[in-house]
C-alpha cells in the first residue's frame, strides 16, 4: 500500500479552497499553509498561459527530509506517508533545507489571527506543534480512522484527506498507488501524470496532470 | 484532565452558504464541545447537490466570521451628532430594547407624518447589498417591509463588478434570462468576452467548467487581462477594453456576409422562432395588417404579404425587397399607411452588419481580423446546425455553442450592443434556449419567480409578454416614485419587487448633489435602513457618497463590523451572521438553472452554537419592530402570504398561518414555513418540521432537465424571440423622449439614443476618455485603462475583515496591489512591488505594483472594491480601489442606468 495523489492542473482554478480547508482541518496557526496553490505564468505577453499549481509535501518514496533528521522525528510510514513525530522534533530545520519542494513549515509560536485567540482557535489549536517542524500529513488521522471503520480513503469522505474532499473542481484524487483498481493508480498508469522535479530523484507520491 | 478534553463532543450541523449569488451551497459546520471549529462539505447531499455537496473558500471563513473580535457586539447609538470621516461617531452601547424602541419611534414618526414626503419620495428607504444575496439572510424582514407601504429600495449600493446590469434587463426581455449561462454540460464551444465564472460562478460554476474542460469543451477567452477563467481557456485573446461590441459585430458580419448564411445558419429557427421575416416599413416600424395590427411577412409561395401567424405561409422571406401595403404603428400609436418597398427584418440585419468587417473591428479592438474570422468559423462548425439530442425522451435541437459576456462588457455604454449581438449570434444558429446553447438562469422581473418556464406568456406580435414600464402619455410615471426613478426613466426595468434594485443604482447619489433640471428635487429619506451593504465602498466615486452620508438624518445599520458607510449611521444593530440565525431557503429548480440541479427543494440555515455576542435573529427583529411600530397584524398577514419566505402558510389541505395579535418567535415562524414548504412542493405528500430540517439540513424533490429550456414552452405557445429587430425598443425610446421633452427634460437625451432597432457601433472607449476634458484635463495624460476583476475569495462575501481570507487570497496574484504588464511597467521604471500612484481625471489611489505577462500593456487591474479606511483589518490591506478614481457621471450612464468599471488613468512610481 502506498498512499498517493494525482492533481489535475487542468481543473484547478486556484480558488484556495484546499488551502483554507487544510488550515482549518489541522488547526494551523496564522500564516502557516501546509499546502497552497501557486499562481504561475508561462510565456510572455501576448503568448502567455496562466497556470494554477497546487503545492504540498510530495510524500516521496525517497524523502530527503528523513535521513537528514538528527533525532529521527522525520519519518516515512510503511504506507508512504511522510510525517513528523512532534515529540522527537527539535526544530533544527535540517529537513526544511533538504526538501526540494519547500514543503516544511517551522512554527515558532502560537500565532492567531487576532490579538487574543478566538474560541475556535483555542478549541482547534495544537500547543504541541510549536517549535517543531510541521507539514502536510496526507491527513493520516482521517485516513487511519477511516480505515479502522472499514472506509476506503479517496472514496469515502470521512477517510479522505481534507484537501481532496474540499476541492471544488474535482482536481485532487487520493488513493492507493499500489491498488491497480484505484483512480490514482489508473491515472498514473496511463502515463500522463508526471511528478515535479523528477531529476532530484525523490520519487514523489504526488503526481500532476497537465496539458 | 477535564472530560471535554478527554472525549470531545463533535457535532456536524448542516447549514447553507449563500455568500454569493452562485449559492446556496450546502455544508456542515463542525462543532467541538459547543465551539464551531471548522467547515466541511455536506457529503450527505453529494448525490443531489450539483457540485457534490462542496463549498468554496469563502464558506471556510464562516467560523472566523462568527468569532471575529472586531464585530459589532451589541447595539450602539451615535453620541457625536457631527457626521464626517474625521469625526468619531462616539458609539455608546445600548440594549436591544432601547435600540428597537429608538428605531420604532423613528418609524412611527414617519407614519404620523405620512409615508411619502412633499417631493413624492418615500420617507423610509431600505438598501440591501447585492440583491441576490440578502434575501437568504433577511428572515422575515421582507414581510415587515411589505406591511409598511411605500418605501424606497432604489438608493443603490453600486453596480460594476457586482452586476450584469444591461444583461439583466435585455436578457429577461429577450429570453427570460436575468443572467445568461452556457448550457455547459452539453456545450462544446464557448466564446467568453470577459465572463469570469471560475471566480464568480461559485462552487457549481467551477465544478461544471472543470467537468466540461475534462471532456474537451473549447473555451476562447477575450478580455484585456488573463483572468481566473481565462487561465482555464484554450485561447486568450487580449481585446482592448470596451471594444467587445466591435468584435461581436464583426462576428455577425463574418457569419452573415462572408459565409453563406443559408447554409451555416439555422434558417427554420430564424423563420419560425424569431421576428426575422417581419417586414419593416420605410418608417422603421413593422408593416402591419391594417385590420388586425399583426406584423406582416412576405409569403414567397403566394408572393404577397400575410400576417406572421398565417398557417398557410410555408416559406416566409428572410431577404429581399417587396412592394406591400399595410400600416406602420409608431410612437404614441401614430399610424401611417404604407404602400411601398419593404424588407424583412433579417434583410435589414444583413445590411446593418455589412460595414462591420473584421478589418474594421481589428483596428478598434486590437484583435487580428484573421482571428475574428477563425473564431467565427469555429463557432459555426461547433454549432452543428440540424443536430438533435434526446433528453428525458424528448428530442431537442442540439446547438453546443455559446457566447458569454462578463461584467463591464454588459454594463454601461456598449452593454446593449454586446447583449444584442451575443443573443443574435445564438439565434442565428438556433442556439437560444436549447440544449448546448445559451440559457436564462432565472427571472427577477417576470413572475412566477420560481418557474422561468411558467413566466412565458403570449405578448404582442407573437413575442413574449414583458411587464415594461409604460411610456404612453396616459400611463407614464411622470414623477419618480423612488429616488432612482426606474419607472420614469427605464422602461425595461419593469415594476417587479426587484425593479428598484435594478434601476439606475447611482442616480440617487448623483442627483442628491447635482439635481437635474425640471426634476423633482431629490430629498433625503427620513430613515434609511441598510443591511449587508457598504455603499461608501461599492459605488463609483466613493467620496461623493460620503459627502451625502454626512447629511442623512437617521441611518439604522445592521452591522457586522464598523465600516465606511455605517460610520455615518445613528444606530448600529449587530448582525446575526450566517451561522447564528434561522432561515429556510429555496434551492434548485429554474431559479438556479445555471447550477444544473436535478432537484428542487429547501435548505435550512440554523444557529450552530450559542451566539458569542449580543446579536439577534433578523426574523425576531422584524417581529419586534412590527409590534412596536403598530404593524404586527399586517406583518403577520404578510408572513402568512409568504412575503420573504416565498411560501404561503396556507394551501390545499393545510393551514399553518399565524393568528393576528400573536408575537411568534423565529423558531415558530420557521417551523410553520418548513411544514408549508414541504407540503406545497410535494403536492401534499410530505411534511417536515423545523426539527427535521435541523437534523437533515435539506429536502429535495426531483427536477426534470427539460425545465431548463424555454424552447418547448415557446414552441407550444407558438411564440418567437424578439430578434433581431428591436421595434418595441425603438418605440418605447421615442415615446420616452416625447414624455421627457414635454417636461423640458433634455439631460437624458444621450441615453435616449440607445433605443435603436438595430444597434450601431459607437466609440465607447471615447466616452470614458471624455471624462478628462470634462474635468479640464487632456486625455493623453491617461494612457492606461484601470479595470477591476472578480476575486473569488472576496466577492459578495462581506468578509474583508477576515484575516484568514487575506491569508489565502495572497496566493492569487492581484490581491493587495495593482497588476501591470511587465514590459509596460518597466518602461515606466516600475519594478515588482514598487508603490505606484494611479491617477484619473478625478482622483488618485495607490498600491503595490504586481508585474504580470497576462495583462495588456495599456491596462492596470485592481481586484474587487477596496479602499476601506474604517473596516477593521481591511483598512490595513493597502489595496488600490477603482472606485476611488472613478467618476459618477451622467455621461457615463447608459439608457438602462448602468455604468462600467473602467477609468482612464496614469500610472507612476512613487
Amino acid at each position: 500500500m502506498r498512499w498517493g495523489m494525482v492533481i489535475d492542473v487542468r481543473r484547478c482554478v486556484g480558488c484556495q479552497t484546499c488551502t483554507i480547508a487544510c488550515m482549518q482541518e489541522h488547526g494551523l496557526p496564522a500564516g502557516t499553509q501546509w499546502r497552497f496553490v501557486a499562481d504561475c505564468e508561462i510565456g510572455e505577453y501576448p503568448n502567455v498561459r496562466r497556470v494554477f499549481l497546487p503545492m504540498q509535501c510530495m510524500h516521496c518514496a525517497e524523502p530527503p527530509c528523513v535521513p537528514v533528521c538528527p533525532t529521527g522525528a522525520s519519518q516515512r510510514r510503511a504506507d508512504g506517508i511522510v510525517h513528523v513525530e512532534y515529540e522527537l522534533c527539535v526544530g533544527c530545520g535540517y529537513c526544511a533545507v533538504a526538501c526540494p519542494y519547500h514543503a516544511r513549515h517551522l512554527v515558532h509560536e502560537a500565532r492567531g489571527y487576532f490579538d487574543a485567540p478566538t474560541p475556535s482557535e483555542q478549541a482547534n489549536g495544537h500547543a504541541g506543534r510549536h517549535g517543531v517542524m510541521t507539514k502536510c500529513t496526507f491527513c493520516k488521522e482521517r485516513v487511519d480512522a477511516g480505515r479502522a471503520q472499514g472506509l476506503v480513503p479517496g472514496v469515502d469522505p470521512d477517510a479522505t484527506p481534507m484537501c481532496a474532499l474540499a476541492c471544488i473542481a474535482g482536481a485532487i484524487v487520493f488513493g492507493d498507488l499500489e491498488d491497480p483498481t484505484s483512480r490514482v493508480a489508473q491515472l498514473v498508469a496511463d502515463g500522463r501524470a508526471v511528478a515535479l522535479m523528477p531529476e532530484v530523484g525523490t520519487q514523489p507520491s504526488v503526481f500532476y496532470l497537465a496539458d | 484532565m477535564n472530560k471535554s478534553a478527554a472525549t470531545p463532543t463533535i457535532e456536524k450541523v448542516p447549514v447553507y452558504c449563500y455568500q454569493c449569488v452562485a449559492g446556496p451551497d450546502l455544508l456542515k459546520v463542525i462543532v467541538k464541545d459547543g465551539v464551531a471549529v471548522g467547515v466541511e462539505p455536506n457529503s450527505d447531499v453529494a448525490a443531489e447537490h450539483p457540485a457534490g455537496g462542496k463549498v468554496c473558500v469563502r464558506a471556510y471563513g464562516l467560523v472566523q466570521k462568527l468569532y471575529n473580535p472586531a464585530r459589532i457586539k451589541t447595539p450602539m447609538v451615535r453620541t457625536n451628532p457631527r457626521k464626517a470621516r474625521g469625526e468619531d461617531p462616539g458609539w455608546a452601547p445600548v440594549s436591544w430594547d432601547a435600540a428597537l424602541d429608538l428605531l420604532a419611534g423613528k418609524l412611527r414618526a414617519l407614519r404620523a407624518a405620512g409615508l411619502v414626503d412633499a417631493a413624492g419620495y418615500p420617507r423610509l428607504a431600505v438598501t440591501f447589498g447585492s440583491g441576490g444575496i440578502a434575501p437568504a439572510y433577511l428572515g422575515t424582514f421582507a414581510a415587515l417591509l411589505a406591511a409598511w407601504g411605500p418605501l424606497d429600495q432604489g438608493i443603490g449600493s453600486g453596480q460594476g463588478v457586482k452586476c450584469y446590469h444591461s444583461e439583466h434587463l435585455y436578457g429577461e426581455f429577450w429570453h427570460r434570462a436575468f443572467t445568461v449561462a452556457a448550457d455547459v454540460p452539453r456545450c462544446d464551444y464557448v466564446l467568453s468576452f470577459g465572463y469570469n465564472g471560475d471566480a464568480s460562478g461559485g462552487v457549481t460554476g467551477v465544478w461544471r467548467h472543470a467537468e466540461a474542460r475534462a471532456r474537451g469543451l473549447r473555451w476562447v477567452q477575450l478580455e484585456p487581462h488573463l483572468s481566473i477563467t481565462g487561465a482555464g481557456a484554450g485561447e486568450w485573446v487580449p481585446v482592448r477594453p470596451k471594444t467587445d461590441a466591435a468584435v461581436l459585430f464583426a462576428l455577425l458580419h463574418a457569419i452573415l456576409i462572408e459565409h453563406d448564411w443559408r447554409h451555416v445558419c439555422d434558417v427554420p429557427f430564424l423563420e419560425r422562432m424569431t421576428g426575422s421575416p417581419y417586414l419593416v416599413g420605410p418608417g422603421g416600424y413593422y408593416l402591419r395588417d391594417p385590420g388586425s395590427g399583426k406584423p406582416l411577412v412576405w409569403d414567397l409561395d403566394r408572393e404577397r404579404a400575410v400576417p406572421f401567424d398565417d398557417p398557410a405561409c410555408a416559406r416566409p422571406a428572410l431577404v429581399g425587397e417587396y412592394i406591400a401595403s399595410g400600416v406602420e404603428v409608431g410612437a404614441d400609436g401614430a399610424r401611417r399607411s404604407v404602400s411601398d418597398r419593404v424588407r424583412p427584418a433579417f434583410e435589414r440585419l444583413v445590411e446593418h452588419v455589412r460595414s462591420y468587417t473584421p478589418e474594421w473591428a481589428a483596428e478598434i479592438a486590437d484583435v487580428p481580423a484573421a482571428t475574428i474570422r477563425r473564431i467565427a468559423g469555429e463557432y459555426l462548425a461547433a454549432a452543428r446546425v440540424g443536430a438533435t439530442i434526446e433528453i428525458d425522451g424528448v428530442s431537442y435541437p442540439h446547438r453546443p455553442v455559446a457566447v458569454l459576456l462578463g461584467k463591464t462588457v454588459t454594463n454601461g455604454w456598449g452593454g446593449y450592443e454586446c447583449c444584442w449581438a451575443r443573443t443574435l449570434l445564438a439565434a442565428l444558429v438556433g442556439a437560444l434556449e436549447v440544449p448546448g446553447g445559451i440559457l436564462g438562469t432565472t427571472v427577477r422581473l417576470n413572475r412566477p419567480a420560481q418557474n422561468r418556464l411558467d413566466s412565458v406568456k403570449p405578448g404582442p406580435d407573437g413575442f413574449m409578454e414583458q411587464p415594461l414600464n409604460p411610456t404612453s402619455r396616459e400611463k407614464w410615471q411622470a414623477s419618480p416614485h423612488v429616488r432612482n426613478a426606474y419607472r420614469t426613466l427605464v422602461p425595461l426595468a419593469d415594476d417587479s419587487p426587484w425593479s428598484a434594485a435594478l434601476g439606475p443604482a447611482h442616480l440617487p447619489w448623483l442627483f442628491l448633489e447635482d439635481a437635474p433640471e425640471h426634476w423633482p428635487a431629490p430629498t433625503l429619506p427620513d430613515v434609511w435602513i441598510i443591511y449587508r451593504t457598504n455603499p461608501a465602498i461599492s459605488n463609483w466615486e466613493t467620496g461623493r457618497i460620503e459627502r451625502e452620508l454626512e447629511r442623512f438624518p437617521f441611518v439604522a445599520a445592521f452591522a457586522y463590523t464598523q465600516d465606511e458607510t455605517n460610520w455615518y449611521a445613528d444606530l448600529l444593530l449587530p448582525e446575526a451572521t450566517d451561522l447564528e440565525s434561522l432561515q429556510l431557503y429555496r434551492i434548485g429548480g429554474t431559479k438556479y438553472t445555471e447550477q444544473y440541479w436535478q432537484h428542487s427543494g429547501w435548505a435550512l440555515r440554523q444557529p450552530v452554537t450559542a451566539p458569542p455576542y449580543d446579536t439577534r435573529d433578523l426574523t425576531d427583529v422584524a417581529t419586534e419592530l412590527a409590534a412596536r411600530v403598530g404593524l404586527l397584524d399586517e406583518y403577520l398577514q404578510a408572513v402568512n402570504r409568504g412575503s420573504g419566505t416565498t411560501v404561503p402558510l396556507a394551501g390545499d389541505g393545510y393551514d399553518y398561518s399565524i393568528k393576528n395579535g400573536r408575537l411568534p418567535v423565529a423558531a415558530e415562524i420557521w417551523d410553520r414555513v418548513c411544514r408549508a414548504a414541504t407540503r406545497s412542493l410535494s403536492g401534499g405528500r410530505e411534511e417536515h418540521d423545523l426539527e427535521w430540517f435541523k437534523r437533515h439540513g435539506a429536502w429535495f424533490v426531483p427536477f426534470a432537465t427539460k425545465n431548463y429550456f424555454l424552447h418547448t414552452t415557446m414552441r407550444a405557445q407558438g411564440l418567437r424571440y424578439e430578434l433581431p429587430y428591436q421595434e418595441r425598443i425603438q418605440r418605447m425610446g421615442e415615446e420616452l423622449a416625447a414624455r421627457l421633452h414635454e417636461r423640458g427634460i433634455k439631460w437624458w437625451d444621450v441615453q435616449l439614443d440607445e433605443y435603436q432597432p438595430l444597434p450601431t457601433w459607437k466609440d465607447f472607449p471615447e466616452i470614458w476618455r471624455g471624462t478628462a476634458a470634462a474635468h479640464g484635463r487632456d486625455a493623453r495624460e491617461f494612457p492606461f485603462w484601470l479595470l477591476t476583476s472578480r476575486s473569488m475569495q472576496y466577492s459578495w462575501g462581506s468578509n474583508v475583515s477576515l484575516p484568514i481570507l487575506a491569508d489565502v487570497a495572497k496566493n492569487v496574484k492581484g490581491h493587495f496591489g495593482v497588476m501591470l504588464n511587465r514590459r509596460a511597467a518597466e518602461k515606466l521604471g516600475i519594478a515588482d512591488g514598487d508603490l505606484v500612484e494611479i491617477e484619473s481625471p478625478t482622483g488618485r489611489t495607490q498600491g503595490r505594483a504586481i508585474l504580470r505577462e497576462g495583462v495588456r500593456p495599456d491596462v492596470a487591474v485592481a481586484l474587487q472594491q477596496f479602499g476601506h479606511w474604517a473596516t477593521p483589518f481591511a483598512r490595513d490591506l493597502g489595496m488600490p480601489s477603482l472606485n476611488e478614481v472613478s467618476s459618477m457621471d451622467l455621461a457615463l450612464t447608459d439608457a438602462t442606468g448602468s455604468g462600467a468599471d473602467l477609468v482612464p488613468v496614469a500610472v507612476r512610481r512613487l
